[in-house]
């Protein structure tokens, strides 16, 4: 085989959580590219979800998926998908979910219900995850054990706080990720 | 071009006329990070759109179906069909990222995480 095909791997982590959270602003404060926002055109599967009530149904609509990108050496990437924030695009997750490293849910103080859905998702999943309690300003700091319990999220899933907007601190959520999922493959392989 | 002096057509229309009203790719399913190669030159280009051959010239060097669809300025999914298109054509190969692909080992991780704090 060819050898730069083989040596080329593309390495997906999603970033997910309610609307409003940060997704983009963590995206963006990592990536080496202004984070792309793609227009998808969806059909059927998004249509039926619509609700149409007394309009002729939409046969198309379109949602933004934003993505970031960084270069770790030629031919090693690592993609960071902002999951589409509202439920009724919950399939997009499911086809963007699969074969992912991981993910990183992004919660709120002050919405933390927001966060219920990923966090449910990936466990459901078994898909390797992690809650990064993002601190936007003047939001009230909490207990990380109360946001622990209030979002159901096992023992094992780490759970730290960051500023979404801070490259360094997005960063070490990412390594933190990375070590969790490299773990979960180990605990899988015994 | 009297092409170019109408209005630019609606993003919508565009994405239609690109893929002929097709949302899915032919083939088996293939990943937004996939990594696409070309592995051969059409000898005839009739039947494939400047977005086909755009897309061709672009994966003369590894690269993954979401960097062809923001440099074609495509959605994902209608790019996926034009890739679709080539692969069905042999022009090119479409290989799965690595966790899907199962190999994401050791070292991998490793790599990554070293990568990562070098940033």
């Amino acid at each position: 085989m060819d050898y730069a095909r083989s040596d080329t791997l593309a390495i997906k982590i999603l970033i997910a959580g309610g609307f409003g959270v940060g997704k983009t602003t963590m995206v963006s404060a990592v990536s080496e590219i202004q984070p792309l926002s793609t227009e998808e055109l969806l059909s059927d599967r998004g249509a039926r979800v619509d609700d149409t009530s007394g309009v002729e149904a939409k046969t198309t609509t379109t949602v933004a998926l934003d993505f970031g990108r960084i270069t770790l050496r030629e031919g090693l990437w690592i993609y960071l998908f902002g999951t589409p924030g509202q439920d009724r695009f919950w399939f997009m997750w499911d086809e963007l979910a699969i074969g992912a490293l991981g993910a990183v849910v992004l919660a709120d103080t002050r919405r933390l219900g927001d966060a219920f859905p990923a966090v449910d998702f990936f466990e459901q999943r078994r898909i390797p995850y992690m809650v990064a309690v993002n601190l936007f300003d003047g939001a009230r700091r909490h207990d990380p054990a109360v946001i622990r319990r209030a979002l159901a999220v096992p023992a094992h899933v780490p759970l730290v706080p960051c500023d979404a907007r801070d490259r360094e601190s997005a960063k070490e959520v990412l390594l933190t990720l990375v070590r969790h999922a490299r773990e979960m493959s180990r605990v899988g392989a015994n | 071009m009297a092409a170019d002096e109408d209005p630019e057509p609606g993003p919508l229309v565009r994405m239609f006329a690109v893929t002929g009203g097709r949302a899915r790719p032919v083939g088996e399913a293939f990943d937004v990070i996939a990594v696409v190669t070309t592995i051969g030159m059409p000898y005839d280009q009739a039947g494939l759109s400047p977005e086909h051959l755009a897309a061709l010239r672009l994966a003369t060097r590894p690269i993954t179906v979401a960097d062809i669809g923001t440099r074609l300025r495509l959605p994902l999914n209608i790019t996926r069909v034009l890739l679709g298109d080539l692969r069905r054509e042999g022009l090119v190969s479409i290989d799965p990222p690595a966790a899907t692909a199962g190999v994401l080992n050791e070292r991998i991780y490793q790599e990554v995480l070293n990568g990562l704090r070098a940033l």
